[in-house]
């Protein structure tokens, strides 16, 4: 099953880099890079942190927006093209499927990210950055939530169409990450029912707002192991269980 | 091969309209070895029931049973079994080599073993010219041809093909067709839906006929057209530079011909009056 599943990955990577997507995250990263710069010219105090702040804004932003639009695309088109029939035909699970096609993009992604991040940092570093463990760390969280993401909007394009699933996808991204400040509001804290409510979202939906670490990055400078380590492991489970729920749904769905 | 029995599919596209039944309490077998043509109208439930037996869509009641020589478990059928889908779509930026590597990995083949299967059937296809460029700039019929390759390229015991002659040139579904027989001639069973009743005629030995997703007739090519010929028979010859036809009771043939020797007549012909699959077709709609 591992092999099958390396191979539709494979497979689904070498389709996408072939498709020149990776010529675009060029630009985009020519792009972070003037905006970057021009940012630290235009700014007083410390500049090196607006760098660091805008190349790191940048590259959340481009690596959430290319695992939406990219990952809705990513079964809907399959089943809409009937390209799926040619591999589930064959000794191929739809399970395997779902998580093949997953990790493709996931790998192209990870790329993506590894060139903007690569390309932010070397004018951070020029410009006179110094090293924070935390940029690493925010690295690996911007990787985490461009793959929930992912997650959220493959469960989504199973169920809906592909308007709908990009809806609902960038509302959880924006509400997983305005949630811990309306939590923080008077009007909300002077309310019990509003809050539990707040606490039951929280608890059930993607809390976007943890993966975000900027604020310690920028201004705090330390954060943590058990923090990192355990927001680490919410985010690793909270795709897993979405795509366990997303091959239980893939399983039993009609492929006409 | 496989059996369906009682098979249903209906389709319901939201809750305010009625249901339609695409596949109504269908049965059928597929006899091992054969080569069966799956014949039907449009809309007459032809690929629903290839999508049920592919697994592609559940059937709402009745079962679709494989047997013993495809396998118990449903890897192993597949990996029995090779699927062409109607107007098959690819992944337009792998090159056809490509393609075809990616599907043989994923049906356990080695590289050595695509390879092989690569240079066997690329040159029967003639494909192999094309193998290595992008599968977007294939023409139609090179795409029927890649999927037909891809489709035979593990050797499988079944092959399904859904409306695979549909969209080509004659001179393209002259080559599929052989290439089916020369499949079915190495022991392979062949199982394909088509619109165009003379190919099926003209390649299979078996015929199923569904009318409104129910099954409306299931048996050899020619005993139904036997049961629909008139039973006379039409004898061309030759009398004083002209000719001449006679149509008789087949029956009576043997006498016929005697006689019109004996009268220093000339045989030009003698061919049993016998409707095409297709006139049959046609009269049944």
């Amino acid at each position: 099953m591992l092999n099958k599943v390396l191979i539709i990955a494979s497979y689904t990577a070498k389709e996408i880099i072939k498709s020149k997507i990776l010529l675009n995250t060029l630009f985009l990263g020519i792009g972070l890079f003037i905006v970057t710069f021009v940012a630290y010219s235009f700014s007083y105090g410390d500049p090196t942190r607006v760098a660091l702040d805008f190349g790191m804004g940048c590259l959340s932003l481009s690596s959430v927006g290319i695992s939406i639009f990219m990952g809705v695309s990513l079964y809907y088109d399959e089943i809409d093209n009937r390209t799926i029939y040619q591999i589930i035909s064959r000794p191929v699970s739809r399970g395997s499927f779902l998580i093949g096609k997953y990790l493709g993009l996931g790998s192209v992604l990870f790329l993506n990210i590894v060139i903007l991040s690569v390309i932010s940092l070397i004018l951070y570093f020029v410009l006179g950055g110094e090293y924070n463990s935390l940029i690493l760390w925010n690295i690996i969280y911007t990787v985490l939530e461009a793959f929930l993401c992912l997650a959220i909007v493959t469960l989504c394009s199973l169920l809906t169409s592909k308007v709908f699933s990009v809806i609902i996808t960038i509302s959880l991204y924006i509400s997983g990450h305005a949630i811990s400040g309306v939590k923080l509001l008077t009007f909300v804290e002077k309310r019990p029912a509003l809050e539990a409510i707040i606490d039951g979202y929280q608890f059930l939906l993607p809390g976007f707002y943890k993966l975000n670490i900027k604020d310690f990055l920028l201004y705090k400078n330390d954060l943590s192991l058990s923090y990192l380590f355990s927001t680490l492991g919410y985010g690793a489970t909270y795709i897993l269980a979405l795509l366990l729920l997303s091959i239980f749904i893939f399983k039993k769905k009609d492929l006409n | 091969m496989f059996e369906l029995k009682n098979v249903t599919k209906k389709f319901n596209s939201d809750l305010f309209t009625k249901e339609f039944v695409a596949v109504n309490n269908l049965s059928f077998e597929l006899k091992m070895g054969s080569v069966t043509g799956f014949l039907g109208a449009n809309g007459a439930g032809k690929t629903t029931s290839l999508k049920m037996i592919m697994d592609f869509i559940r059937p709402d009641s009745g079962e679709i049973l494989f047997n013993e020589a495809m396998g118990i478990e449903k890897s192993k059928i597949l990996s029995n079994l090779g699927f062409l889908p109607e107007r098959p779509y690819f992944y337009p930026h792998l090159t056809g080599r490509e393609f075809c590597i990616y599907m043989g990995k994923l049906s356990g083949l080695s590289k050595s073993d695509i390879d092989s299967q690569i240079q066997k059937w690329g040159p029967i296809f003639k494909i192999e010219f094309a193998l290595d460029r992008e599968v977007r700039n294939y023409s139609k019929g090179m795409l029927q041809r890649i999927g037909f390759l891809v489709t035979l390229l593990h050797d499988p015991k079944l092959i399904i093909l859904d409306e695979p002659l549909s969209g080509l040139d004659p001179i393209g579904r002259k080559e599929l067709k052989e290439v089916i027989t020369k499949v079915n001639h190495e022991g392979k069973t062949v199982f394909f839906s088509s619109h165009i009743i003379s190919d099926v005629e003209e390649v299979c030995q078996n015929v199923i006929f569904i009318k409104d997703g129910a099954l409306f007739y299931e048996g050899t090519v020619e005993k139904i057209i036997g049961e629909n010929s008139s039973g006379m028979t039409t004898i061309t010859f030759s009398e004083n530079d002209e000719l001449s036809k006679l149509t008789i009771d087949s029956d009576k043939v043997n006498d016929q011909l005697m006689k019109l020797v004996q009268e220093k007549k000339e045989i030009i012909k003698v061919s049993r009056d016998r409707p095409s699959l297709e006139e049959i077709i046609y009269n049944v709609k």
